[in-house]
């Protein structure tokens, strides 16, 4: 079980009357793409947030490298090597690219009260990255809200890609996107793999999971109703599955 | 830096340089940022043409000194308003600052203990503002409509309306003593400024506060604390109330319990026409502080050309639209 990274097991989420979480379970193997596909309602926003620590599970285990893990806070989820890259991207639009790219982790100088921003060496280091990364943006000094849909996304995951230590969830991380900026976002995510990392991808495209990830789970009504290596799984049946008009293959 | 460029820019120089320049002035941060020193340029000229005596040095020294109180509240209310919030007690902020300074003062404390009481008080203010506002997430426009009222009252029931005379001459030598001129207040107004600077441009904190004030849903998926941090903006705007009352205290030489609206009217103004956005998340400190001198000069100009005081109000009424429209104008 070394190549497992990442452990969901039985989570259980309750708001209100309204049972988001059934007793979900899915495993994410090391270095690959693990995508979770499943209509709207299907709870994949509800299990991802539960991993991010933005919303504690009522029951359940999470694993993450074989120990387990109870994120309270998005601050532990990152504690432990895990960025998240939400559908709604979580950018401050007004703030330039580099201090989107180091909000809540800015590098300072100075003793006590007396901590001030090391302004220039972000401002570097944010290019370098951008750059290394061969996101195609403007100067990392340009406020978020003036880039494009694309540019936007590709600014969120370097951001992941620069904090993370082993795990990186993607949101819908095309929604919004034409199919060019789609493609130069695939692009950096299998960079991104390819440098070892493992991503985590909630997906409603079905094309894109086929072409990005080795491993999609299929969730239903609050579960994860099936999981398959993706190679072995044709377009059709993935959407046969999500809706529920065939039960497995 | 992969930075992408089309043929056009690099072939032809001319073309390249007309289009920065065309991007340049289509910038609304260009344009926002120009409002309150272009609007102070123009407004001096004016002045001085109608009246040559505006801009002696004299007369300019006088104005920049009366704009203290201005630029300390402006600059509070700047840090509201780049959390997308507003301060409505500010004024009354100053008054209750000024009541608790004068009762310190007949309680017999030293002096430089009653200006701590009245920094104390506005910090007390918009703590009690920030609390609110942060944890039982009431809009900050009711929170702060109420501690006005709050606030207001409580200065009038400590003082019993009354003010206390307040006979320092340390008090007053702020207020009259100048460096070549200019009085020791506005530099003091101006170190304040150069000290929100940098905890607004140069500090974690600064960065924080500018991202809740843009997107607060944002800023707490990366994990800031949003609560703490508009408590954080409401005490420093709070404790700029207090600043404001040792400044009025030692001014006017007395404690002030009637909470002058004008002061709250024209902090509001002078962030908007510092450029600073009421939606949150952008801010500068130079901008308010232009703006709040802008305001003065304004004030003081039409009283020196013979305007009767009743229109002032209406006059900065009136550019204070002006200028808000300016802003959506160039969204």
């Amino acid at each position: 079980m070394n190549d497992i990274k990442v452990e969901l097991r039985d989570i259980r989420k309750t708001f209100g009357s309204v049972e988001a979480l059934k007793g979900a379970s899915l495993t994410a193997r090391r270095g690959e793409v693990t995508a979770i596909v499943g209509d709207n309602g299907a709870g994949k926003s509800t299990l991802v947030k539960c991993l991010t620590g933005l919303i504690t599970p009522d029951s359940g285990t999470i694993t993450i490298d074989g120990k387990d893990v109870r994120f309270s806070s998005p601050k532990h989820a990152r504690a432990a090597g895990i960025e998240t890259v939400y559908q709604d991207l979580a950018l401050s639009d007004q703030l330039s690219i580099w201090q989107n790219l180091y909000m809540d982790r800015e590098l300072t100088a100075g003793i006590g009260p007396l901590r001030f921003l090391r302004r220039g060496e972000m401002k570097r280091e944010a290019h370098r990255l951008v750059a290394d990364l061969a996101v195609n943006v403007p100067s990392v000094t340009r406020p978020v809200k003036r880039l494009s849909g694309g540019q936007r996304q590709a600014v969120a995951i370097a951001r992941g890609v620069m904090w993370a230590r082993g795990l990186i969830i993607l949101d819908e991380p095309t929604a919004a996107l034409g199919l060019r900026e789609t493609a130069q976002v695939e692009g950096l995510i299998r960079r991104v793999v390819d440098a070892g990392e493992t991503v985590l991808v909630v997906s409603h495209n079905f094309e894109q999971v086929k072409r990005l990830s080795s491993q999609v789970w299929v969730m239903r009504a609050g579960n994860v109703v099936q999981g398959v290596r993706t190679e072995d799984v044709s377009g059709e049946e993935l959407v046969g599955l999500v809706t529920g008009a065939i039960t497995a293959v | 830096m992969s930075t992408q460029t089309s043929p056009v820019d690099t072939t032809n120089p001319i073309t390249a340089s007309t289009r920065t320049l065309r991007r340049r002035l289509a910038n609304e941060d260009l344009w926002t940022r120009a409002t309150a020193p272009v609007a102070l340029v123009l407004l001096t000229v004016t002045f001085t043409i109608v009246n040559p005596k505006f801009l002696t040095w004299p007369s300019l020294t006088s104005m920049l000194a009366d704009s203290t109180i201005p630029i300390v509240l402006a600059l509070g209310a700047t840090f509201a308003v780049t959390l997308a919030g507003i301060d409505l007690s500010l004024a009354s902020t100053v008054a209750l600052g000024s009541v608790t300074m004068g009762l310190a003062y007949q309680a017999g404390l030293p002096l430089w203990l009653c200006c701590l009481v009245a920094m104390a008080t506005g910090l007390s203010v918009g703590a009690l503002n920030g609390v609110i506002i942060g944890w039982v997430r009431i809009p900050d426009f009711i929170v702060t409509l109420g501690s006005m009222s709050l606030v207001m009252g409580l200065s009038l029931i400590f003082s019993q309306g009354k003010p206390v005379q307040i006979p320092e001459r340390a008090l007053t030598f702020v207020s009259i003593t100048s460096v070549g001129g200019i009085r020791f207040n506005f530099l003091i107004a101006l170190a304040i400024g150069v000290l929100l600077h940098i905890v607004l441009f140069h500090t974690r904190f600064g960065t924080h506060l500018l991202a809740v004030g843009d997107n607060p849903d944002a800023a707490r998926a990366m994990g800031l604390k949003v609560a703490r941090v508009k408590l954080a903006g409401y005490v420093i705007c709070g404790l700029m109330g207090g600043v404001g009352a040792v400044l009025l205290t030692s001014y006017i030489g007395s404690s002030q319990p009637a909470t002058n609206t004008d002061y709250l009217l024209k902090a509001i103004a002078a962030v908007v026409l510092g450029g600073v956005s009421l939606f949150g998340g952008r801010a500068t400190i130079i901008g308010p502080i232009l703006g709040a001198i802008l305001l003065t000069f304004l004030q003081s100009g039409l009283t020196l050309v013979g305007v009767s005081a009743f229109y002032s109000p209406l006059v900065i009424g009136i550019v204070v639209i002006a200028a808000a429209m300016l802003m959506r104008g160039r969204k």
